[in-house]
């Protein structure tokens, strides 16, 4: 049963899951609400050579340059490799903010405003941990490398595409979370900060979840098969991307790591990083095929009609 | 640093032919970021890419669109010294 709707607006007033799912969450937050400012002890350091990030998890793993670093070159690796991570998150929470503010309390958006504030105060809060462990820990903050430049270039796409984005970027950080709350062989400062990130996220993932399948729903009528096939290969070049970005020549270059350029590239040119790729992002292909906006495995070509390029 | 430069410069033409389909040179003055040779998705690999044969560490709080508008641009801004 598909109704039509004349606006994205009526698509997401009306739908009555929706606005069961928006209540629910927003009992959540305010049930779960704390005040992440006294939520953290922060010694002045935590032990430099132990694991910062959980080795199975960590893009060198099962890599052949991998399999050349001792166990030590690779903990001081996992130490920048987690600043870099936890960098990314700040600089992913920076364009979220961006983009919530730009739409709560306009036309669209009404039904999920409520909602988007509690989205909004939360991830300033995951932004001020995030660099504040950078900070005291690795002593900066990495700097960003995206600059935003042209995207797909599909009409009326552009909400379908910033929800997208935002999803799969908050799943890709929840898979790392997850793991390393509850990872022993991490220090307790390194497990708290993924488990309370953790908990937040998972209501911003099921909201996430919702809106990107009810905006999709809504495009998918306004455009043809070969936009489809456009925002399907953009979705994916989005998701190898962002796992790309995961790996950084100055994590090298801070691990005194020679040739960090040169060990990035032969990362992700490894046989086995596909297969990484495709581990990490496992919930988020499944979702993306569920809903109807993969036709085909994450390194395969859309298979729509009219997927030329 | 001109052989750096040369690699860039290879990119950016196998970026270009992926674009338009063809084999060409990249034509003088073509706009990189207008035809999406340089897009969004992209440009985290190419930032890499001109660092390293650059020899230069590049902040992206201290460039513009503008610098990776053309080839010459590029070439000026982080190639032909300071
Ligand atoms: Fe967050
Ligand atoms: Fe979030």
């Amino acid at each position: 049963m598909t109704a039509t709707y004349a606006s994205v607006r009526e698509r997401l007033d009306q739908d009555p899951g929706f606005r069961d799912v928006l209540k629910r969450l927003v009992d959540l937050s305010e049930r779960d609400y704390y005040n992440p400012y006294r939520e953290f002890q922060w010694p002045d350091s935590l032990p430099e050579q132990r694991w910062w990030m959980t080795p199975e998890m960590m893009v060198e793993h099962g890599t052949a340059v991998g399999a050349t670093l001792s166990e030590q070159q690779l903990q001081t690796i996992s130490r920048w490799e987690s600043i870099n991570f936890y960098s990314l998150n700040v600089h992913g929470i920076r364009e979220l903010l961006h983009e919530i503010i730009a739409r709560i309390h306009t036309t669209d958006f009404v039904a999920p405003s409520a909602y988007f504030h509690h989205i909004i105060g939360e991830e300033n809060e995951h932004m001020w941990f995030f660099a504040e462990f950078c900070l005291r820990y690795g002593g900066k903050i990495y700097p960003s490398r995206a600059m935003s430049l042209a995207g797909p270039g599909v009409a009326e796409a552009d909400h379908f595409l910033v929800f997208s984005r935002l999803l799969i970027f908050e799943e890709l950080v929840d898979v790392f979370n997850q793991r390393m709350g509850q990872d022993e062989r991490l220090d307790p400062t390194i497990r708290k900060v993924n488990e309370v990130h953790h908990r937040d996220e998972s209501r911003h993932i099921a909201f996430g979840r919702q809106i990107v399948a009810m905006l999709w729903s809504d495009l998918r009528d306004r455009i043809d098969q070969s936009q489809q096939a456009v925002l399907e290969a953009y979705i994916k070049r989005y998701m190898i991307a962002s796992i790309d970005s995961l790996v950084d020549p100055l994590i090298y270059k801070d691990a005194g790591i020679p040739d960090p350029y040169e060990v990035r590239r032969q990362v992700l040119a490894d046989p086995s990083h596909p297969a990484y790729v495709e581990r990490i992002l496992k919930r988020s292909i499944s979702f993306m095929t569920n809903t109807g906006v993969f036709t085909s495995p994450l390194f395969e070509e859309p298979r729509r009609a009219g997927a030329a390029s | 640093m001109s052989n750096g430069f040369d690699v860039v410069a290879e990119n950016l033409r196998t970026r270009y032919q992926k674009v338009q389909g063809n084999g060409e040179q990249i034509p003088p003055g073509y706009d990189l970021i207008e035809n999406r040779v340089l897009d969004s998705l992209g440009f985290v690999e190419f930032i890499l890419l001109l660092e390293e044969h650059s020899g230069r560490e590049i902040s992206i709080d201290s460039v513009s669109r503008e610098d990776f508008r053309t080839v010459e641009s590029i070439r000026k801004r982080f190639f032909d010294g300071v």
